[in-house]
């Protein structure tokens, strides 16, 4: 490490780029690594810490992983999990990067990740801390099941597809509503879907036993199976049932599934070809996808004229997003309720992403800091086990890895709208129910707008999550 | 509880409770009745065929009849049990013209063609508020004036659901309970009026004070007084609400300590009850129920001196942004460095002065080969304070703007741009690989 400060010797003080930077590594006597780090005071440091990011992911994207790992090094001094806010952040982001680096050796990568045991209770349990530590979840549920009561008034069979069956506490409060409900409470269905098998029976026995307290007839029926493998048929949808569907945070993983180096596909193409047409350009080399990515890409749809040229469906014959959606469109559903993340991680370069991600991030940061306890281990699971491993799949992932795609809602209503969806505008008694529960919640800085028939939650001003409902088009 | 058949459709909990029928949806098995708006206002319908006295009841004609001493098979009206009687209303334009939207009451009809169709009559002294039914007339000269609700903003309201749908958009009232929250959390328990919070010094008028040992009824439990009249009638209109935040709020409380106090209208007992919601008592509706655990225990306590995360990165940007400018207005070298200089005002001395020390000579000895350009390292201390010039741009960096992807970004790039734009074409010591 010593040698390495020696050898590069520029005479002018202008070499070094940043002040900081070198106040930062330099320290009166070169024996002792930064003592003065324990000086900085926090705001000091974090800004530190968020120059010393910057760096890092510039070398990172440039290739100097010699210089990036300096600066890691400079950052694992001052970052730390049980910090403040950005002393958090910053750990968080550079395992990311460190991960995203080591991946340039993919047997070393794999070597270190081989013994990895990866807890499904704990996962489970981190979704339910995400639930709990949150208004986002509860605020996403009010609005959904507020939009299905109004679409489903007067009918007597509902059927509802919950693309991820994670929480009961959604559909009991459902189930009480319906049952309030001055004609009576339908017949209701509801299709689970989740990866795991035990989330679902969890999830049916806790419905089962609050429809039977309630006289509500109802049934359970899961469906275990991956969003992007799922097979329709499964879903078991009667022609003229009352279908709803609920969507949240999933749809971001499907565009996953789209290649990424080609976006460009032909709207009209598709809703020509009964939207069972895929485009797909074959993937290109891992390595190299950072560099080949062009920047308007992110920019959603632009109907290109080449894309009329479609290849043929490719040999995985999977699901992209757009078939998905039409799929979904193709269920006719009454209503359709979509929350996502309301950021866009889906940048084309690793900078644009950790840029747009360091917001973000601070924001659902922020919001633990201001109404949890440094020391909550809680806390402490829901930043590691889940924001953390959001942050390492944006910025170390690619390609088909990638699935934490999140996106504005201008996209995913662009989308929605191609695929044949008319978005429904949020209900003032849905919003006055959601603004009613924000403001009780008691956390000031959580706040709630609407914009466009879309509803945003927000941190401060961030916006960070965003719901919408549909319904199809014909 | 057992249920015999899941496909059952749902009963009223007693059985043989006889099934009101809903407004508007008349029993289909009854007999619609034209009745012309003579008669239909006619006080006394109800005639004895035997001395033609008319009575506006026909439970009171009964008794008149009873008088008349009637033989045996005369005094039977009619056999059979009177048919389920629907009425519509006579006026043409009606909803309630049309059979299948008859009510199934008299009374009901009676009040409906006086209210929509007629003349109003009554009128109240107080309010000037006027009324065709002379019932519904005395119904409001009761609470006229009795009860008043007064917004922090200052609206007066006599009625509580406008009320309660004013409170729940009115940004003073945002404002105050955001800052009533701060405050509360002292307060043990104060968690249950939190909500509604308005500062202690009743906005409600001093004609509330019965109001509030009314409430005290409905809400046994009420910590403070702050306690505005949200309760219950107002859940019974939105039922659902309450539900869903009821639910949320008490599947989160499930796993911690917090208490979250449950209502004490029935329906919502059970609800609380189902849910494994520890210690439920009884509590008005809406302001608890809305209530998650984590409810901000700690609330600017360990933020109160350092700055968060986003705010951190907002003056970095800012600081990024302003210092490209700054250096090419000392006229320092172009391609702009990163100055960390003033980080603010409050910037300790020790800082300052290390600065100002290790400047110069121990620079070069940073040893690394960042390809960045010049770093006008010089002028540390740039002067009393960063212009922010990014004032805009801070709100955009915050993403403000929809679709504001792009901008968002912005102030940070700037501080990136102001690293030198070099990075990118750096090929570094050996072993690049691209990432």
């Amino acid at each position: 490490m010593e040698s390495m400060f020696q050898e590069e010797g520029s005479s002018s003080v202008t070499s070094s780029p940043l002040q900081f930077f070198s106040m930062m590594s330099l320290s009166p006597s070169m024996g002792s690594p930064y003592p003065w780090h324990r000086e900085l005071k926090s705001e000091e440091r974090g800004l530190c810490l968020i120059h010393l990011l910057l760096t890092c992911a510039n070398h990172v994207a440039a290739g100097s992983l010699e210089n990036a790992n300096t600066i890691l090094e400079q950052i694992s001094q001052l970052a730390s999990p049980d910090g403040d806010t950005m002393q958090r952040i910053a750990a968080y982001f550079t395992e990311a990067l460190a991960d995203r680096i080591l991946k340039t050796w993919p047997g070393l990568h794999r070597a270190l990740n081989s013994t990895r045991i990866v807890m499904v209770s704990e996962e489970i349990l981190v979704q339910k801390l995400f639930f709990e530590f949150f208004p986002f979840l509860k605020v996403a549920y009010i609005l959904t099941n507020q939009a299905i009561v109004e679409a489903m008034e007067g009918e007597k069979m509902v059927h509802i597809i919950d693309l991820n069956a994670a929480e009961p506490a959604q559909w009991i409060a459902l189930l009480q509503a319906l049952s309030a409900r001055p004609e009576g409470p339908p017949h209701l269905r509801i299709t689970g879907v989740h990866q795991q098998k035990e989330v679902l029976d969890q999830m049916a026995h806790k419905l089962i036993e609050e429809a039977e307290k309630l006289d509500i007839p109802f049934q359970f029926n899961p469906v275990v199976s991956k969003l992007e493998n799922l097979d329709f048929d499964k879903l078991r949808v009667k022609t003229g049932e009352a279908l709803a569907i609920s969507s949240i945070l999933q749809l971001h993983s499907l565009l996953a599934l789209d290649d990424d180096a080609s976006r460009r596909k032909s709207p009209l193409l598709l809703k020509n070809s009964n939207a069972t047409h895929l485009h797909k350009v074959l993937l290109m080399n891992q390595s190299t996808l950072g560099d080949l990515l062009e920047k308007d890409m992110v920019n959603g749809y632009s109907p290109s004229p080449d894309s009329a040229s479609s290849s043929p469906a490719s040999s995985t014959a999977s699901m992209n997003s757009e078939s998905f959606l039409n799929a979904l469109w193709g269920l006719s559903p009454k209503v359709m309720v979509v929350t996502e993340q309301d950021s866009n991680h889906n940048g084309s370069t690793l900078m644009e992403r950790l840029l747009e991600a360091l917001y973000s991030y601070a924001a659902l940061f922020d919001c633990l800091e201001s109404t949890v306890s440094r020391a909550s281990m809680e806390r402490l699971k829901i930043e590691k086990m889940l924001f953390g491993e959001e942050i390492k799949n944006i910025i170390a992932c690619e390609g088909a890895e990638r699935k934490e795609r999140h996106e504005k809602m201008d996209k995913w209503i662009q989308r929605l709208d191609l695929s044949g969806f008319g978005n429904v505008p949020v209900s003032y008694y849905a919003m006055l129910q959601a603004r009613r529960f924000l403001q009780s919640y008691g956390c000031e800085g959580y706040r709630m707008r609407e914009e466009n028939g879309s509803v945003m939650i927000c941190w401060q001003d961030r916006s960070l999550f965003s719901t919408t409902a549909w319904r199809s088009r014909k | 509880m057992e249920h015999q058949s899941p496909s059952h459709s749902s009963a009223p909990q007693p059985p043989p409770r006889k099934k009101r029928s809903l407004p508007g949806m008349p029993d289909p098995d009854a007999e619609v009745i034209a009745l012309s708006p003579k008669t239909l206002l006619a006080t006394n319908r109800f005639v004895c065929e035997i001395c033609n006295k008319g009575f506006q009841r026909d439970q009171n004609l009964q008794l008149h009849r009873r008088g008349h001493n009637l033989p045996w098979k005369l005094r039977q009206r009619g056999s059979n049990e009177p048919r389920k009687k629907a009425y519509v209303c006579p006026e043409p334009s009606c909803v309630h013209h049309n059979p299948a939207r008859a009510l199934g009451d008299l009374t009901g009809i009676k009040k409906h063609f006086c209210r929509k169709h007629g003349v109003k009559k009554w009128q109240c002294e107080r309010c000037s508020k006027k009324y065709a039914v002379h019932s519904d007339w005395k119904a409001h000269m009761k609470t006229c004036g009795t009860r008043e609700y007064r917004c922090d903003c200052g609206t007066l309201f006599s009625r509580r659901d406008s009320f309660i749908t004013h409170r729940a958009f009115c940004d003073v009232l945002a404002q105050e309970s955001a800052m009533a929250q701060i405050q509360a959390q002292g307060a043990t328990n104060s968690k249950a009026a939190a909500v509604v919070s308005s500062p202690p010094t009743p906005p409600l008028t001093p004609s509330v004070s019965p109001t509030l040992s009314i409430q005290s009824s409905e809400i046994p439990e009420n910590p403070t007084k702050k306690l505005s009249p949200t309760s219950s009638n107002a859940m019974t209109n939105s039922g659902t609400s309450t539900v869903f935040a009821s639910v949320l709020a008490s599947a989160a409380t499930a796993t911690t300590s917090s208490q979250s106090p449950s209502s004490s209208t029935c329906s919502f007992s059970n609800l609380m009850s189902n849910l494994e919601c520890p210690n439920a008592t009884s509590l008005s509706l809406s302001t608890p129920l809305y209530l998650s655990t984590n409810n901000p225990p700690h609330y600017s306590t360990s933020n109160a001196p350092a700055l968060s995360a986003t705010a951190l990165l907002q003056k970095a940007a800012q600081m990024g942004a302003s210092n490209a400018s700054l250096r090419r207005g000392l006229g320092l070298a172009t391609s702009s460095s990163y100055q960390c200089v003033n980080i603010s005002a409050t910037t300790t001395p020790k800082w300052n002065d290390r600065v100002k020390q290790e400047n110069q000579p121990q620079v070069d000895s940073l040893g690394l080969r960042l390809p960045c350009g010049s770093g006008g390292v010089t002028d540390v201390m740039m002067g009393p304070s960063t212009p922010f010039v990014g004032q805009p741009m801070t709100r955009d960096l915050l993403g403000l703007g929809m679709g504001g992807g792009a901008s968002s970004t912005g102030g940070l790039s700037a501080l990136l741009s102001s690293f030198g734009g070099n990075f990118e074409s750096s090929s570094g010591e050996g072993g690049v690989h691209h990432l």
